[in-house]
């Protein structure tokens, strides 16, 4: 155990580290110090992980799962409360005694499979990127603030994936969304930096409002906000666990959902729905999902190392690793949604992620700027995890994660190479040839190419192929459903065009002639002790910091895919198996669903032998016996996203490399379509036009209507007793005749008075 | 060291003391430095009596008054000054001392004129506001929250700047008026407590329910004493008076909530009464702004939860949906005006109106757990410390540059990093930035809100006010990144002034912070982080008197659903409908002694 309480530091020795990077603002002799403070901080977290993770991927230690069942627990380790209000307490001893109605969430840690996963990519990923941009950021006048902002948010993301309730959960959600915004607005002296920076923040704000609302949900029906307690409580509905053998919080969500259950319209249970869509609409807002995805192309505003980690590798995938996380509450809206034939949230998921996917691939075919290419690229790759989550199969979507994360940065980390060599240049168009002058470079960014391409046998082909085969082996055979075979073949021609608009890229910047203009960029302190970037060529990267992670990363962009691929591939590795089975232990939340959806009731009597078996053996994974064309699932969907990648990147060669008159031809073919595409759609006008400007109208309107109608009423009101006096002093005239015929008025109207009531 | 009953009266009269001090004929109390450095010296001190009330306060039970003590005034009325402490009063006495010497150490540079006077008014200020919080009579609080508007009346018309003399004169009129009207209100329960009798039925369960007051040397049965001292007498105790109120039946509990909603709702302030609070803001220097903002807006929603919840239970249940609505569009009405502020400032004022809607919204949620209102007290201390640090930003912009133009200037954070650090720190508190103090309020008062309890099938306040003031987050988030991106980020660009030498800061002018600025600030943010990361202690604390004053609506709760149980709930007028208020003249002044509504209910 002691592994896991020192791991519950690795968010605040993070926090720590951007104390110090901060203080280190203020003393400008020691600024090149942060960025080593903030890689021994992240190095720091990364050997807690190691260490704490370690006896499970060796296979020393299993997480304690729920008798007969296959379901780990979390392990959870608390540090120090936090937020407690309605419970009661012994005033004695301070204890806690009874939490009926009340909400508890305190700063507590959930370890299992996916926790670890998620803090290699994020400690490891996150460690070289941070030394990296050691080399990138040298001589920057607010290094000491860039690492400060990288600590802050490697404390906020490894809390995103360690914390133990939804609430700690966003803190770090919000806290990566704020780190986010101080590096996208790190250059805040441009207008366009500061304008991306606030428009992250608010975009992400949209659908934080959806977490929110999400987190009262859940508060409302379990009463609890603990994935300990939500979690198994949902598995036992769904009837993965015996609920006898749920206890504490876990067995008090469960009679409280059970109780819901039975007070609410049995027919349409909406809570099952909306608490996924609610979550959903959060993850949508983090993961740069349609329609919430304007603000990840603009974010590339940041130093590219940012883009690299927060908008690449980590941050952006915190929306997968939400509903992977929650996966099981997805589950429960799915099978009802299944049993009576409508749609779910997580249909959605998975619609939205393939559109999503499509959508920006054909962005980024016309994109001329380095990083906007890459940019979209993110959010098409997202769309990819977010079809494997709607998939059912959080394993692919998890996979695809980690694999991305390397060649993503890879490919980010390369371009940022070039960036810095052209100082500042991001227009492709005013690049060519680069190749001669960086021949490393070169060849580092074509290995991140080909696994984003997908090219068989690097890293991404074989996340993609688990993802894309997921989702057709929902869409065929006995039991698919059309909707999920339309989303494989959207995603195919998305891993076309992927493979078309990378190389396109690629080839434009490194191969035909040489051609490039500097940009206005300067490193104020030389890095390679030459005084002035205008007067040389381009060149590599002379700073061995910048270069020493790019080799990791390739290591990993190619040989990721090795590393976790499917079973079978792997023969009497113990490590890649623990690995995998760790990663799939967020999709075990899942009944056999993957082949035959929809046949099944929780409660299945006798699954037949064979199958259960199978399901033993292999722990869900029996998608791997579905056949399509005589062929297995996977094997047919390896060859076809083989022939497809290398079908686009042939092209790419070819219009960008062998003829480069092609292009305009093709474009000319496609008339204004192309330039729909180059304008993004017309995306950002359209939320200009139809949301901005008429809330600001509106917002216009409500000041005007503060001033001249609410505030105007009560200063009349106000005016009423001086103006009810100043009419009044009218009659004090000092004449004889008018006090006399007053008098007369009155002991009149008194007489009347009199006489009425009397008479009465 | 000092006696327990004597404890307030010295923290409630030190500030006055120090007050009077700078009256006194010293000669450096004349300079300008002098009377800061004195005043300075004085809240600092004030401060520190008030760690060491809290030192001596029983964290064991702090939902019992602590400290209590009277002291006779006209006995013969009723009028005493008796006082106590529970964690809600504790907490805003230790808000209101500690903001104090941080407001004074921001007014050196931008108070123009006698600055003897000015710390003379702030220590008013902070005497009037701690005696509003410590009262346990009601005429003792009336008359503090009255006095409030004294030296803010002169802090605004003397000390502010443009329009100061109508902002003043707005301000004082708009909120005097209303709180006549809570001053009807309350007198008119005295003098209903006045008709009750010993034996009128209900009132001993009460009595002993409320755990009555008693003198500190009395021994004996709690509820005679009370039921011959207060019941039938002219009484202006508070606890006296919630049992009166409880006694009332519908219509009037529901015109004394009008009347109480009138003072505490302007002060507060509610969606559509106030728009005297920008004006005020606007003109007044610095100090005034963060104490109004910080302390003296507390005191509506702290009326409320001190007075009007556990007095009205009916009438509290009858107008939660509607107060409830009103905060919402509050909320959201003032988010869209702060984003077309030109004024820094006055961009913070409605943010003020906005955050205060949530904490009203919290307020009357009525969840099981006390949610709500447990959030909506802690939001109030938040909102003091964030808005509080907001309002000195923008005074040491205003200090230098002497204008608040959003559009004037640009980039500050190039020229002042450390300002802009702890500008930052303060926006995002007010954004509601999980691990910042703003956001345990804003999530527990919604939380709250929307798991709001079911009376009689429907829920008081529910999942859709929940939903339409988080949108308020969300606009939160425009505005006022919307003015971080102005003034903080982007190029440098300084406004033009010319320099008068009317103010400290002359020549060069755009430095950053300097010592005194710092220290003066950093505490505000150092506190704004504590309460995000650890508001344990305080939630805990304040739980205990949040549920005191919320028993008696879940008790008109419990009963009632029951009793729908038993005969089925279409059948059931929920007691506090407006339906059942025959509303005439005749019963209002009706003064034969109420039918306890409770036991009975109607059919």
């Amino acid at each position: 155990m002691t592994g896991l309480e020192l791991a519950k530091l690795i968010p605040w020795i993070a926090a720590l580290g951007a104390v110090v990077c901060g203080l280190l603002c203020a003393r400008p002799a020691l600024k090149g110090l942060a960025g080593w403070v903030c890689v021994l901080a992240i190095a720091a977290g990364f050997g807690l992980t190691c260490a704490a993770a370690m006896p499970w991927v060796t296979g020393d230690q299993h997480f304690e799962t729920f008798d007969h069942s296959e379901i780990t627990r979390g392990e959870v380790v608390t540090l120090a409360r936090w937020i407690s209000v309605g419970g009661s307490y012994d005033t004695q001893t301070g204890e806690q005694t009874g939490m009926e109605h009340g909400f508890n969430v305190d700063f507590g840690y959930y370890f299992d499979g996916l926790t670890f996963v998620m803090l290699f990519v994020v400690c490891g990923i996150g460690m070289l990127i941070a030394v990296y941009a050691v080399g990138y950021m040298r001589g920057d006048p607010g290094v000491a603030r860039f690492f400060a902002a990288m600590a802050l948010f490697i404390f906020a993301m490894t809390t995103l994936v360690m914390a133990d309730n939804l609430v700690l959960l966003f803190l770090g959600w919000e806290g990566v969304g704020l780190c986010s915004y101080l590096l996208i607005g790190y250059y805040y002296s441009k207008d366009t930096a500061v304008a991306a920076a606030k428009k992250a923040f608010i975009v992400n704000r949209i659908g934080d409002f959806g977490f929110l609302i999400g987190m009262f949900l859940c508060f409302q029906v379990f009463g609890s906000l603990q994935f300990a307690d939500i979690l198994p409580a949902v598995q036992a509905k769904l009837g993965l666990i015996d609920p006898y053998l749920l206890t504490g919080g876990a067995a008090i969500a469960y009679e409280r959902l059970y109780e819901v259950l039975q007070t609410t319209n049995a027919s349409s249970p909406w809570l099952f729905y909306a608490i996924p869509f609610c979550l959903m609409v959060g993850a949508f807002g983090k993961s740069a999902q349609i329609p919430l995805f304007v603000w990840l192309p603009d974010a590339m505003a940041g130093p590219t190392p940012v883009s690299a980690l927060v908008h690449a590798a980590t941050m952006v995938t915190a929306g997968v690793y939400l509903i992977a996380r929650c996966m099981p509450l997805f589950v429960l809206g799915h099978e009802h949604a299944v049993a009576v034939s409508s749609l779910s949230p997580l249909h959605l998921v998975a619609a939205v992620g393939a559109v999503t996917a499509l959508f920006a691939g054909t962005i980024a075919l016309t994109n001329n700027d380095l990083k906007g290419v890459f940019a979209y690229s993110t959010v098409s790759q997202l769309g990819y995890m977010f079809l494997g989550l709607g998939a059912l199969s959080s394993t692919a979507a998890v996979f695809h994660l980690v694999t991305h994360a390397f060649f993503k940065a890879l490919l980010f980390l390369t371009a940022g190479s070039v960036m810095h060599a052209l100082a500042g240049t991001l227009d492709i168009r005013k690049m060519g040839g680069m190749g001669k002058h960086m021949p490393v470079t070169k060849w580092l960014m074509f290995a991140g190419c080909l696994a984003l391409a997908g090219f068989p046998f690097t890293a991404g082909f074989f996340s993609k192929d688990e993802i894309l085969a997921a989702a057709m082996i929902k869409g065929t055979g006995d039991h698919g459903s059309w909707f999920y075979l339309v989303l494989a073949i959207l995603g195919l021609a998305t891993a076309f065009l992927t493979a078309f608009y990378t190389f396109r890229l690629w080839c434009i910047v490194f191969t035909g002639e040489t051609r490039y203009e500097m940009g206005d960029e300067h490193h104020s302190e030389d890095d390679d002790g030459h005084g002035d970037h205008h007067a040389h060529t381009p060149h590599e990267m002379p700073f061995w910091p910048m270069n020493a992670p790019l080799v990791v990363l390739l290591i990993g962009a190619l040989a990721a895919g090795f590393l976790l691929a499917p079973p079978k591939m792997l023969v009497g590795d113990a490590l890649p198996q623990r690995m995998h089975i760790a990663m799939h232990e967020s999709s075990a939340y899942i009944p056999e669903q993957g082949a035959h959806a929809g046949s099944h009731t929780a409660d299945t009597a006798q699954p037949d032998d064979a199958h259960a078996e199978e399901a033993h053996a292999d722990h869900g994974h029996t998608e791997h016996h579905h056949e399509i064309a005589g062929l297995d699932a996977h094997l047919f969907m390896m060859i076809l996203s083989s022939i497809i990648a290398i079908a686009g990147i042939g092209l790419a060669f070819l219009f960008y490399s062998v003829n480069r008159s092609l292009p305009a031809k093709a474009a000319a073919a496609f008339g204004s379509f192309t330039q729909t595409l180059r304008e993004k759609y017309y995306i950002d006008e359209f939320y200009d036009r139809a949301v901005v400007q008429p809330l600001n109208v509106i917002s216009q309107v409500l000041f005007v209507v503060d001033q001249l109608v609410v505030h105007a009423t009560v200063m009349g009101v106000g005016l009423l007793p001086g103006n009810v006096g100043r009419q009044l002093r009218r009659t004090q005239t000092g004449k004889l005749q008018g006090y006399g015929l007053g008098m007369l008025v009155g002991v009149a109207a008194v007489a009347l008075l009199l006489f009425l009531l009397l008479n009465r | 060291m000092l006696p327990e009953h004597l404890t307030i009266p010295f923290q409630l009269i030190l500030p006055a003391i120090f007050a009077m001090g700078l009256l006194l004929p010293f000669k450096f109390l004349g300079t300008r430095k002098g009377a800061w450095v004195y005043s300075a010296t004085t809240s600092t001190l004030s401060f520190a009596f008030s760690l060491y009330v809290a030192f001596g306060f029983d964290w064991a039970n702090p939902g019992q008054l602590h400290y209590v003590g009277t002291i006779p005034w006209v006995p013969a009325f009723g009028l005493e000054f008796s006082y106590g402490m529970d964690s809600m009063s504790l907490w805003l006495v230790l808000l209101t001392t500690f903001l104090m010497p941080i407001v004074v150490m921001g007014s050196l540079v931008e108070v123009k004129g006698d600055m003897r006077t000015f710390h003379f008014w702030l220590h008013i200020l902070e005497a009037a506001l701690i005696g509003t919080f410590i009262a346990r009579d009601i005429i003792f609080f009336y008359v503090c929250f009255e006095f409030t508007l004294i030296p803010l009346f002169f802090l605004i018309g003397i000390f502010g700047h443009g329009e100061k003399l109508k902002a003043a004169k707005v301000f004082f009129f708009y909120t005097f008026t209303a709180s006549l009207l809570t001053m009807a209100g309350v007198l008119y329960v005295a003098w209903f407590n006045t008709t009750l009798t010993p034996s009128t039925p209900g009132l001993a369960e009460v009595y002993k329910s409320i755990a009555i007051d008693v003198p500190g040397d009395f021994h004996g049965n709690a509820t005679s004493y009370a039921l011959s001292h207060y019941a039938g007498q002219w009484t202006f105790n508070i606890k006296a008076l919630w049992a009166a109120g409880r006694m009332m039946p519908l219509e009037q509990q529901l015109l004394v909530m009008l009347s109480l909603l009138a003072g505490f709702g302007v002060k507060t302030p509610l969606f559509p009464f106030h728009t005297w609070l920008p004006l005020a803001h606007t003109e007044a220097p610095t100090a005034g702004s963060v104490d109004l903002a910080g302390l003296v807006l507390k005191l509506g929603p702290y009326g409320l939860l001190r007075l009007g919840i556990p007095m009205l239970p009916l009438a509290v249940l009858a107008v939660a949906p509607y107060v409830g609505a009103i905060a919402v569009i509050g909320v959201v009405y003032a988010a869209l005006v702060c984003w077309v502020q030109r004024d820094a400032k006055k961009l913070v004022a409605y943010s003020s109106v906005s955050h205060m809607g949530f904490c009203i919204l919290g307020l009357f949620a009525f969840d099981r757990g006390n949610i709500g209102a447990t959030g909506a007290m802690i939001y109030m201390i938040s909102h003091g410390l964030a808005t509080g640090g907001l309002f000195l930003c923008i005074g040491m912009l205003y200090d230098r540059f002497h204008t608040r133009e959003i559009e004037r200037m640009s980039g500050l954070a190039k020229i002042m990093p450390l300002w802009a650090f702890f500008f930052c720190v303060f926006v995002f508190a007010s954004v509601g930035l999980p691990g910042l103090n703003g956001f345990v309020g804003e999530f527990l008062t919604m939380l709250g809100t929307f798991n709001s309890r079911e009376y009689l099938g429907e829920p008081i306040l529910g999942p859709w006010y929940a939903i339409i003031a988080g949108t308020g987050v969300i606009l939160a988030a425009i505005y006022l990144l919307y003015l971080v991106g102005k003034i903080v980020f982007g190029p440098v660009v300084l406004p033009h002034w010319e320099d008068t030498g009317e103010t400290g800061i002359g020549g060069k002018h755009e430095h950053d912070l300097s010592y005194r600025e710092a220290i003066t600030i950093a505490p505000l943010a150092v506190a704004c982080l504590v309460i995000g990361l650890f508001p344990f202690p305080i939630l805990r604390s304040l739980e205990p008197s949040v549920g005191v004053m919320n028993e008696a609506v879940h008790q008109q709760i419990e009963e009632e659903n029951e009793q729908a149980l038993r005969t089925g709930i279409e059948q059931v007028q929920p007691q506090s409908s407006f339906a059942n208020i025959e509303m005439s003249w005749g019963t209002v002044y009706d003064i034969e002694p109420a039918e306890p509504h409770a036991e009975e209910g109607r059919p």
